[in-house]
This record gives C-alpha cells, structure tokens and sequence, in this order.
C-alpha cells in the first residue's frame, strides 16, 4: 500500500512536469509496477487529484498526507479476529503521540538540584539523581512497572526454567503460577472485569484491562474522541470585547463646538428669520394647499419634434399591425344579407368564444337610439393592449399572388392535338404474345414478331396480314425491326440467339426496292468470303457470331441471312444510315451488346467488360454516339474516339428501355419500376422530370420520329400513355411535358400488358402489341 | 486550423433573450419590465428556430432580442423605478418601526399617480425616440386615440383614477378640436361597437374608435394596470401631438379651458382657442363659435344689421345672415390663395399634367350653410363634432344635452335642419298640433314641427359625410325605414361582394341562371296551380329512375362529346314516357315539360357546367405537372380563395331571397 502511495505522488509529480528532480532520484520500478494496480488507482483517482493539487506546496506536506493515510490505513491490514490487539496497539501510539507535560527546565538547577554528588568507589564525583516519578501523563514508558528486559527473543526459550527474565535490577522474574485446568475453568466461568482472554506477552499473566482502559475501547469503537475529556468545540477567546470602557482613553478636554450654540448656524437662522418677517418665505404651507399647487401646475408641452430628423427605420423593427377597418356587417344599421339567419345564430352561440370567426354578429337598429353600449369594448381594447406588449412579431411574407400564376403554362388543348386517341384497327392472328411491333419506313406496312416464333407483316391500314414466317419453333420472336432506309425494304427479328434479316414479299412492294434489298443482304456476303472478315480475329478464337445463309425454306419465304451469336437476343437497334445494327442480349456474360455491320457481315463486340447486365443499346440519331443502358445506368460512348463521354443516372432500380429524342438533346427511359424518366442531356446526368402514371412496370417508351411533339410509353397495367413532349429550339427553354391521352384497350394476360409500341413514321399513329396476342393501331 | 466555433457563442443563442433574463439582467421586478417594454415599445421576439436559442425551451418562453434589452439599461427611467422602489422600502421600514409621520412624510415624496394623476418622472424622452419624426407619430395614432377616447369614458374606480380620466377627456377633446379647425376628418361610421372616425392629417389616415356615450360594462378578467400604463404614454404622446398640431394651425396651445362651462356640460364648448400672435390675427379669441360673436362684437354688429338690411330686400330668407362675418370673409380669403390654381391649357398639343383636384365638395363646406338643431335624443356629442369638422357653425340642442349651444330654444327660426330620432306618433299629432298652434306665437306643424325646417334622422348626417354631398332628407325623414348604412372603409375589390351594386351586376352566370330556373319552376307551379300537387308524387320517382338510368349510360361511355345527345336522347324518353302515361290516366300532358323557354335555360346550364367540369379537369391536369411543394402551396392559396368566394356566394344567396320577397311583397 505504501508503495502505492509513493508511486501516486510520484505519478502527480511527473505530471507536474516542473520537478525533474524527483524523476531522477526516484526509481521507476513502481512506475512499471504501476500498470499491475491500474484498478486501484481508478478507485483512488480522487486522491490522488487531490494530491497533484497540492503537489507544489513541498515535500514535507506530501509526506505528512502519506502519514496520515498510513495510520488511516492500518486497520484494514489487521484482521478482524484480534481487534483488540489492534486497539492496544492505538491507544500506545496515542500515548506517545499525546503532548507530554514537558520535564522541568534543566536551567532551575541553581535553586533545588534533582541530583545529589556522590563519590564512587574510584572516588570520582557521581551525580545521582532522584528517582523520576513518571505520572500517567509521562512520556516515560519504560517506567511501567517491573519489565521485562530480556529483549526481543521468544519466551520460549525459557520455557524449561522456573523464571521468565530479569528485570532492571537484574532479578528473575518468576513465572506466574497458572492455575490448573479446573481454575482455568472457573475463571471462564465467572469472567472478571476486564477480562480479555489473552495472556500478557511479557508477563505471561492474563492480560486484564481497567476501568478506564475499556471505556476507552468503548469510545473508540462508538467511532468518538478516546479521550475523554478533549473537547472538540472549546469556547471561543474574546481578544477584543464588546463592553465598552468606563474610562476615556484620551484625556483630552471636550472641544468647545461640542456644548457652545454655532455662529454660523445662528447667522443662518437670523437670515431665515429676516426673510419671514419680511414676507419672503412663507414659513409654512400646508400639504393639502401643497398639493392642488401640484396639481395645477401644468404639464409643460413644447415642441417635441422642433429639429426632427428623418432616421432610416431600423431593419428589425417591426410596427405593430394596424386593427383592419370595420367592413358592412359591423354597421348598426346593415344590408339585410349581412344579418345571420336562425340557424348561423344559433351555431355562433354554440361555439365557444375563443372559436368563433367573429367575435360579433351583425345586429340591425332601425334608429340610432336603440343601439346600445357594446358589451365587449373594453375587453377588445385590454386585448389589443396586451398583443402590443406581449405578441411576437415575426414578419411573415404573405404570398400576394394569384395562385393561378404558379401552375405551368400549359399549351392550350387545341395545340395540343393531333395525337391517337381510339383504336383504329385491331390484328389479330398471333398465338401467345406479340413481343414486337414496327412500322416500316415508308409507314405502309407493319411487322410484329410473337411468341409463337412467327413474323408477320401486316397491311397498316386494312390489317390485313400480307406475310408471315415462323422462324422457330420453340423460341419467340423478341424483337423485329426495320433497316430504317426507304430505299430498302429489310426486316430484322430475332429468335433465341439468331437474328434473321429477311425482306418480305408482298403485293406492295414494288420489284425494283425488293430486289435492292436483296443486293444489300447479298453483298455481304461476297465481302465475307474475300477472307477479310477475319483479320480482327486470330485464328484459334470463335468468332462472336455467324453469319449464314438460313437455309432454303426459309430462302424462299425471303429470309436471307441467319447471325447466330452466342445468347439470346433481346433487342435490336438500327443505325440511322442502316448499315451497322446493334443487338442486346441481357443474358450474354460480356458478349452481351454486339453491333453488326451489315455490308461486312462483320460483328463486334465493343465492351470486354461492362458493368451490369446491359438492357438496351441505341444509336444517336445524329452524332456518332452510342447508348447503353444498364440496370441502373445510361452509358454514352463517344464512336470515333471510343471513350465514355457520359453516364446518366435516372435514378430508377432497373431500367427497361430508353429512346433518344430525333433532336438529339433529350432521352426518355423507361424502367420496370413504373418511372418514366426525362433526361435533358445538357441539362444534368439526372432526369428533368420523372413521371408516375403507371401502376406497373413500363416496357418500352418512343418519340415519333416525324415531327410531332409526341412520346408514348407502354406499361405492364394494360395501357399506353401519350405525351406531349415539346422541346423548345431556344437552348434556354426547358422542354414542355403535358399527359395527353391513356390509351386502353389491350387485356392483361398473366401479368403482362402492352409489351411493344411503335410510332407511325409520318402520322400521329401509333401501334402496339400486347400480350393478349394483338396488335392495335392508334389514331 | 480554424477557431472551433462554440455553442451558444453566436448566432441565434446569442441575438436572443428570454424574459427571465432580461428581467435579471435590468435588475427589476417584472411589472417595471413590462412598463418599460410598453413605454419604449419593446415587444418580444419569434426566433426563427426556437431550440436553437436555449436549452430549457417551454412553449411558452417569450424571447427578446439581446440588443432591445441592452438598450433598455441606459434608459433614465430605470434609475426612477429604482429610486420607487428604494422609496416603497423606506416607507414599509418607518411603518415597521411604528413611525407614522415619517412614512407619511416619505409618501408624500412618492410619486403616486393614483392621487395626483400624473407621474414624478416625464415621458417626453420616451415619445422622442420612439418616433422621431411627427409624421411617425401621427401614423401610431389610432390605438391611442382608441384608449384615450376609450378611457374618457370609462367609470372611475381605484385602477382608474378620476383624474386619468379627465385628462384623457380634456386631451381628446382639445383633438377634436384641431380635426374641426383643420377640417381634416374624413369619414366616419356608425358601428354597434361605436363610431369610427377617420382623418387626415399630414397626408396620414388615422383611424379611431369612439364608444357611445354609455358606462361601459368591464367584463372578465382586465388589468387596468397595463392598460393604465398604455394611456400614461399615450397621454403624453397625445400631449404632443396636439401642442404641434395647434401650433402648426397657428393656434394657442393648451387652449384656454373653462371650468364652469365643463361643469355644465359643454364639452367642446368649454375651449376656447386663442391665436399664437394676437398681432395678425383680428379676433383675438376664434373660439367655438355659434355665431355669438356677431351679438357680442358691437363692431361687427352695424356691417351684420346692414346686411341683414339688404337681405330682407331681398326676400331672402333662408341665407344665414351670421355666414358674412367679417372674420369668416378673411378665413375664406386665406383659403382661396391657398389653393392650388387650376392650370387650363391655352393651346392643344401639350401634355396635361395631373393635378389635386378638390372633390365637389370640400369638408369644409358641407354643413357651412345650416343652422342644426339637436333633438333631446339624438347623441349631441358625436354630433357636434362631426357637424362642424364639416363646416356647420351654428349647431343649437335641447337644454337637457348641456352647455355651449348656438340656441336652447327649438323654435328659434335660423335653424334650417333639425336632427330627430323619436318614431313619429300619428294619432296624437292632429290634435296636439292644433292645441300647440293656438298657445305658440311660432306656427307649429304637425307632430310638433315647424315649417321650413327639414326635419331628419342621424344617419343622413353620416351618410352625407361618407358620400361627401348632401344625401336627398326624403330618405332620413323621421319615421322612414333608413337605408342600410355602409361602411365607407372598404374598398371593393374584383369579385367580391359589393351590396351597393345590384345584384345582376355580380353574381356569376351560372348563379343566374340557377335563379332563373327556380323562379320557372315556380311559376309555372304557380301557373297549374293544385294540379300537379297530385302528381308530384309519380314525377319525382320517374325522375329518380331516369338519374340513375343516365348516370348508367355515362358510366358505360366515357366519351364527353356523346353525353349531350345522350341526355337529350334520355330526355325525350322521358317525354314520350310522360305522355304515355298521361294517355292511361286520360290527363293532359304538363305545360311544364314544353316549355321551350326552359328548356333552353336548362340546356345553357347544362353547357354551363360541362364547361365547369372541363375546366376543373384542366386544373387537375395542370396541377399534375406541378412538384409536390408547389402544389401544397397552390391549394393553400386556393383555400382563402375559396373561403371568401363561399362567403361571398352566401351572400349573394341571401340577398337574392330578400329580393325575391320584397318583389311579391
């Protein structure tokens, strides 16, 4: 424990960081030690503050506090088992430490000696000096009693002997007869006083204690002074009393001022007098008179804004509001509309005076005579007192606007048109689903491609079926799409990992564009066996796809070129010029997006690597700009420099599919968590507006492409919307978006509602295919 | 690095105050804060975000700004309060101790303003900073006049001393006064809380409430000890307000005031006002007069008897022989350099620059001509002082009304106008007027009045004020059903209710062609008379079959453009259907149905409300594109609109019923 100390006192010190001395002569062991009683000194953090706190002061106080928690701390190194020993032990240290009544003077020895001079047995002179009766109070403790002076050694040692030591005149002390086990008995039985138990080491007699030995041990075990007769709160010492003295301290004389009449005052009082006699002061004037003089005495008014400067109102005051005017129905005499019918009366008494909307109801008086004091004046009056003083004024801006300016210029309805607004012919003739829908270029004719692996083209205004082809047998038609060149007449579909490029042999389509067609898909061919197609592709790799003749049945039926890649495709999208395609197929590892050259036979795959699973790709309609959407991306790749230029963040979980606006700035999204999104290209990579109109996933969204501010999304709950989607030639404008039209008609089967739309390339015409096997046209 | 910024060092924690720590900080008890609040015009505060500037936030914790309280400790008030309360110790301790004649001694140095009605310490400092120019004063004038006229009033008790109240009444009255010399009161209203008066003075409107001449009744719980403080300073503030305004009319101020005359009851008649330099001014003394001058001023009284000459050689009668006054020629000079000329262009091809143009009417002439008598029943206060805040000189009253009248005597034949509001009692007056008429030298009329006079109601003065022209006294005439009196504060704004304007005027198209309808219908009630009381019965269901038919159609089509044939497909139905029926029970089909009239109004309401529906579409459509923000804020908007069109519709409703009642009545 004591080491404990030092190494906390230690521990403060250095924390002082002054006293570098005390770090040198000190040795570290406790310091190192120090980490073994980190616990108890958490306990004992307190004392230890308190002591950095008085660490300054010096040495000799610290150590005094270490002496104190010492003594503080022996008890608890005892047992329990020997309190009394314990106390015996205190109240020897009390004994010593109590101020002993000091011995007398050696300096009085002139008067009575306390030493007699001997001569000894060499004749030398010898001092003997008295014997010293040492009272209780004396700090002499070797004068108990006959003691024991054998020293520090066991009594043991004399166990074999008759005594137990010497004393100080060098006589045995004899051992005290120990009465046998009967006596031993007997003395337990009758116990005397101050009977302890314990035998006195030195003596070896029973150790007894007196009297006031055991009040003693009684105090101090009540946890009061163990001296008796110390008193804790003695009387307080009057050094300077509070009585006053009889006598003067001084012996001076009383000055004169002190019992003469002043001069001065009597000349004062002379003049007072003069005055009075005179008339000059009216000696006495009694209050009440005082008072009405008081009274009378005017207000004094001048001019109070004589030099008045105009100062610049202070930006946070705020005057008080004016109380508004008295509008028709507080007249004594009003319109009659104005006066409340039974039934407002009676709801006005019932509600309860804080609630009322007015706290008046109109009254009509047909004469000036009858109108009465108004009961509640003084109450409005108090009211409006107590809100100048005590309401918070906070300016509040009131908007002041017609709320009719807030809502968006719309155009009117009449601008808004021509857009479709009912079904105009409905093709019926697939099995299962129709995935695709398109119209060609020339807006004469349609393709849709279904799930029972068939591809039929359709007249668009009769809906008589022109053509058809099955394609497979088991895998749908996911997407068809035109070569979007009129002076062509190609289709492309694709079925599970082929894509077909076929031209279609109807009535209406003149011999010379047919066969154009025929020369375009034919050319590549020729290209393809010039063994250049390979140069990209080292010999040992599997080309990305295959391009091949389908065979002759399907030959004859005008599909001419069969592409097998290596997954199913899902989407297609034509360059504008027509010569280069692309094909999405969301299930392909990193050969998912792959753009085709058709002049080349040729396919490539432009990203190694893409991060998500890739949903859509579209060419930009008029810059050399690529698209890619993935889950929750829009990727835009500049072609020519083959570099990422943007990625736009729509902010939906999972996109389905996007179309570029023809002016090139603008793209709507759509995804299967129900958003329509608007992206202004230039504006930011998030959308311009999302819209929420539908209540399932949206499938595909489109702008018409022939110049009609138009754009139509198609959802899963069956419907397709259209928009007006102007945007403005002005770069500064943002584009104008107004829900025009809901198209209903298609039938959800198993979920699944309207899953193609197209727009007429000339017409506000629209046509969609739906999963309940139809294709509808919109006009 | 940068200094870390610490909390409650800055910003809101430290702009603002809670009321506890003002009251702490000012070192006074809280009455005294509220006192100085009020008089230095310190309110509290709404901080933007109230947990930003304390911890311990109640919802009721008022907050002030740090800066109005830091103003508040250099106020000299503060040391009076101080100095009060030192003296309030001093007292209880002499009372303590048992020391009567000293604690009277002490209290007698107190400043006690229940006893001397004016406090120890002035408050001209205070109204100086608050308002530091005239113009702000004058624009805080309307709760003050409000409290004072208010107060003037009032019962005196123990919380209202009499003294208050006096100087209150003296300070409004001395207003008034200017208002009349200046002729800068505008408007005025009869209210049932009492009379609004509205004036202008220094291009400022002031507006006021002046309650009827009645104890006013104190109900719950009112501490006239704030409200006490309020007038204290509007007492001073009024105090200055008029020594300026007289001034500026070059009048005396405080004006002479008569403690005999206000004894006896003359209220505006117990001032009489004195010109600043007696020098350029004739008539010492302008006074209030009544025309008594012209009897006093033995110098004047030979022009008067001169005129009165040539009056009466010219028979005319009715002109006011006092209206020549030489003092009142030099006040009518003064007025005419005054004005503005009126530029006229000589020759065409300028530009008209825009000048003040003085209404038809100017105040100040609008009563000048008349000599007005006040029944024993009609309010003489409010009376008196409109009256001549609009030029009437000579205003006479019943003996009852007290002092200070032109005339006591009712038959004096000058007066021109008499203000009556007792109803008219017809059996009485034949044979009263005729014993009158045998006992009076004067010829009395029936029911007691006197030809050549007109005779009208109060109103007709109010109204004739607002309109700013003498309304015709057909329609104030005693005993006539007055017409409704309206307030002239409000200023009619696009779309709503106006009740000056008929009805036509303002309701919307739809409105009136529902008014329309009903009226067909009932005539056409009217027409077939019990009739079809019998067959009601079968209509209405036929009726009800057809509603639910057609609600079926439209529910099927959702095509707009269809629903009108559809309906009059229906309609015809309907028609064939009735008179089917009408062949089986053998009765005539119902002129009702054919009538063409009505059928063109229902098809215009039909149309009516299509196009409501369409619009209310487009709006819903509109409010689509909005975000969500906006669109709260819009229908916010919306809902006041609304609020006040509904008011305004059920008003409209009303008065067309009244209207329809008074036709057949």
């Amino acid at each position: 424990m004591g080491s404990k100390l030092a190494n906390k006192k230690r521990k403060a010190d250095v924390s002082d960081s002054e006293s570098e001395n005390e770090l040198a002569d000190g040795a570290f062991d406790g310091v190192l030690s120090a980490s073994e009683d980190d616990l108890d000194f958490e306990l004992d953090d307190d004392e230890s503050d308190e002591e950095s706190e008085k660490g300054t002061d010096g040495d000799s106080e610290g150590e005094q506090d270490d002496d104190a928690l010492l003594s503080d701390d022996i008890p608890s190194d005892v047992d329990n088992e020997d309190e009394i020993g314990k106390v015996l032990k205190q109240t020897e240290e009390l004994e010593i430490a109590e101020p002993g009544v000091d011995p007398k003077p050696k300096d009085e020895d002139d008067e009575d000696r306390n030493y007699r001079i001997e001569t000894d047995a060499n004749g030398n002179e010898r001092y003997v000096y008295d014997e010293i009766d040492p009272v209780y109070d004396s700090d002499d403790s070797d004068a108990q009693g006959p003691a024991n002076t054998i020293g520090d050694i066991p009594l043991s040692f004399y166990d074999s002997y008759p005594h137990i030591g010497y004393d100080i005149n060098g006589k045995k002390i004899m051992r005290p007869a120990t009465g046998d086990a009967l006596q031993n008995l007997l003395d337990s039985i009758e116990l005397p006083k101050g009977w302890t138990g314990l035998t006195d080491v030195n003596t070896g007699n029973p150790l007894n204690l007196t009297q006031e030995e055991l009040e003693l041990v009684q105090r101090v075990q009540m946890g009061l002074i163990p001296n008796e007769l110390h008193d804790p709160y003695p009387d307080t010492v009057e050094y300077f009393t509070s009585i006053e003295e009889k006598m003067p301290l001084s012996s001076a004389p009383e000055p004169k001022r002190r019992f003469l009449p002043s001069k001065n005052e009597a000349k004062q009082i002379m003049k007072l007098v003069r005055a009075i006699r005179e008339g000059r002061i009216l000696p006495y004037k009694p209050p009440e008179e005082r008072a009405r003089e008081d009274e009378e005495e005017e207000q004094v008014h001048f001019d109070l804004w004589q030099n008045e400067e105009p100062q610049q109102p202070n930006p946070m005051h705020i005057p008080a509001p004016k109380l508004p005017p008295p509008g028709y129905d507080l007249s004594y005499n009003p319109p009659p509309e104005y006066l409340p019918t039974k039934e407002e009366r009676e709801e006005w008494e019932k509600t309860d005076p804080e609630e009322r909307e007015k706290e008046y109801l109109p009254q009509k008086f047909d004469a000036l005579r009858k109108v009465p004091a108004y009961g509640t004046l003084v109450k409005e009056r108090f009211e409006r007192c107590m809100d100048l003083y005590l309401a918070p004024r906070v300016r509040k801006n009131r908007l002041n606007i017609d709320p009719n300016s807030l809502l968006p210029k719309l155009p009117s309805p009449s601008e808004l048109k021509p857009f479709p607004t009912v079904t105009q012919t409905v093709f019926r003739g697939h099995e299962g689903r129709v995935r695709s829908v398109a119209v060609d270029p020339t807006g004469s004719t349609i393709a849709s491609g279904g799930d029972d692996g068939t591809v039929r083209v359709w007249d668009l205004l009769t809906g008589r079926q022109v053509w058809s082809v099955k394609l497979s047998s088991d895998e749908p038609v996911y997407t068809v799409r035109w070569r979007p060149n009129k002076d062509s007449f190609i289709l492309s579909a694709a079925a599970g990992e082929d894509i077909f490029l076929m031209v279609p042999t109807c009535a209406n389509v003149a011999p010379a564009l047919d066969q154009a067609s025929r020369d375009i898909l034919a050319a590549g061919f020729g290209y393809a066996t010039n063994g250049q197609v390979h140069n990209g592709v080292p010999a040992g790799k599997v080309p990305p796809a295959k391009w091949a003749r389908p065979g002759t049945k399907l030959e004859d039926e005008g599909v001419l070129v069969r592409i097998t890649v290596r997954s199913t495709v899902k989407v297609i999208s034509w360059h504008r010029r027509g010569d280069h395609f692309t094909t999405v197929s969301p299930s392909g590892q990193r050969s998912s997006v792959a753009i085709h050259t058709l002049s080349k036979h040729l396919t490539q795959i432009p990203f190694r690597k893409l991060s998500g699973l890739a949903q859509f790709a579209a060419f930009h309609p008029l810059r050399p700009l690529f698209f890619v959407a993935t889950q929750r991306t829009i990727r835009v790749y500049d072609l020519q420099k083959l570099e990422l230029v943007k990625v736009l963040q729509p902010g939906s979980k999972w996109l389905s599919s996007f179309d570029i606006h023809p002016g090139g700035d603008n793209l709507i999204a759509g995804s299967y968590d129900k958003r329509l999104l608007w992206h202004d290209l230039d504006l930011s990579t998030r959308p311009y507006k999302t819209m929420r109109f539908h209540s399932e996933a949206i499938r595909t969204v489109k702008y018409h492409k022939g110049g009609f501010p138009l754009f139509a999304d198609a959802s899963d709950d069956g419907t397709v919307q259209i928009f007006h989607g102007k945007v403005p030639s002005d770069q500064l404008e943002n584009p104008t978006i107004v829900p025009v039209k809901v198209l209903k008609g298609h039938k959800v089967v198993s979920k699944l509602g309207v899953l193609d739309l197209d727009w007429h390339p000339r017409e506000p015409w629209c046509v969609s295919a739906g999963a309940d096997g139809t294709v509808r046209l919109w006009m | 690095m940068p200094q870390i910024k610490k909390k409650g060092k800055a910003g809101a924690a430290k702009n603002y105050i809670t009321r506890t720590q003002a009251v702490k900080k000012l070192q006074l008890s809280l009455p005294d804060f509220r006192k100085l609040c009020i008089w230095k015009g310190i309110y509290p505060r709404e901080p933007r975000d109230k947990r930003k500037v304390t911890k311990s936030l109640k919802a009721s914790t008022t907050f002030y700004y740090t800066k109005d309280i830091q103003y508040l400790l250099h106020e000299p008030l503060l040391a009076k309060f101080r100095e009060q309360k030192v003296l309030e110790k001093k007292i209880s301790k002499a009372l303590g101790r048992g020391d009567v004649s000293d604690a009277a001694r002490f209290e007698s140095r107190a400043n006690d303003p229940e006893k001397t009605g004016k406090p120890r310490y002035t408050l001209d400092h205070v109204v100086r900073e608050r308002y530091p120019t005239f113009v702000d004063a004058l624009r805080d004038l309307d709760d003050c006049l409000s409290m004072l006229f208010l107060f003037a009033s009032l019962p005196s008790t123990s919380a209202v001393p009499a003294k208050m109240i006096a100087r209150c009444e003296r300070l409004c009255l001395e207003f008034q006064h200017y208002l009349i010399v200046s002729h800068s009161l505008r408007k005025s209203f009869l209210s049932i809380k009492g009379i609004y008066y509205q004036a202008n003075i220094q291009g400022e409107d002031i507006l006021w409430l002046v309650p009827y001449k009645f104890n006013q009744r104190i109900v719950g719980d009112i501490d006239f000890r704030i409200m006490g403080t309020f007038v204290e300073f509007y007492m001073t503030m009024l105090g200055f307000i008029n020594y300026r305004l007289f001034t500026s009319v070059g009048l005396k101020y405080p004006p002479k005031f008569d403690q005999l005359k206000d004894e006896q009851g003359a209220e505006l008649g117990a001032f009489a006002l004195e010109g600043v330099n007696i020098a350029t001014d004739s008539s010492a003394t302008k006074a209030i007069t009544n025309g008594e001058s012209d009897r006093i001023d033995p110098g004047t009284q030979a022009a008067v008897d001169k005129i009165v000459k040539q009056l009466k050689e010219n028979e005319i009668t009715d002109e006011e022989p006092a209206k020549t006054e030489a003092s009142e020629d030099a006040e009518e000079a003064e007025q005419d350099t005054d004005a503005i000329d009126k530029f006229e262009p000589v020759a065409a091809g300028g530009d008209i620059l825009p000048q003040p143009s003085y209404s038809s009417s100017d105040p100040a002439k609008l009563f000048s001509n008349f000599t007005v008598f006040l029944s024993r029943e009609t309010p003489r206060q409010p009376l008196e002082f409109i009256l001549r805040a609009f030029g009437c000189k000579r205003i006479g009253w019943d003996a009852v009304l007290g002092e200070g009248a032109f005339t006591h005597d009712e038959s004096d034949p000058s007066i021109t106008h008499q203000i009556v509001d007792r109803p008219v009692i017809q059996a009485a007056m034949e044979v009263d007027g005729d014993g009158e008429d045998n006992q009076t030298a004067h010829k009395v009329g029936i029911n007691g009045r006197y030809p050549g006079r007109i005779y009208v109601q109060p109103q007709w003065v109010w109204d004739s004020v607002n309109d700013e022209e003498l309304k015709s006294p057909e329609m104030y005439a005693p005993g006539a059903s007055l017409p409704p009196h309206l307030s002239p504060f409000v200023k009619s704004t696009q779309g709503a209710y106006d009740p000056t304007l008929p009805l036509e005027a303002q309701e919307t198209e739809a409105e009136a062609l529902d008014a329309l309808i009903e009226d067909a219908d009932k005539g056409s009630d009217e027409e077939n008379g019990m009739d079809i009381a019998s067959d009601e019965d079968d209509e209405d269901e036929e009726k009800d079959g057809f509603g639910g038919f057609s609600e079926g159609e439209e529910e099927q089509d959702d095509g707009e453009e269809e629903e009108g044939s559809e309906d009059e497909e229906a309609s015809a139905v309907l028609q064939r259907q009735i008179e089917l029926e009408a062949e089986i029970s053998g009765k005539q089909v119902k002129s009702k149905q054919v009538d063409p009239k009505l059928k063109a109004k229902l098809e215009q309401r039909k149309q009516l409300e299509k196009k409501a529906r369409e619009e209310a579409e487009d709006l819903e459509r509109a409010k689509g594109m909005l975000s969500k923000k906006k669109r709260k804020l819009f229908e916010q908007m919306q809902y006041t609109n609304k609020k006040k069109s509904t008011e305004d519709l059920k008003l409209r409703e009303k008065r067309r019923k009244l209207e329809k009642e008074k036709n057949k009545a």
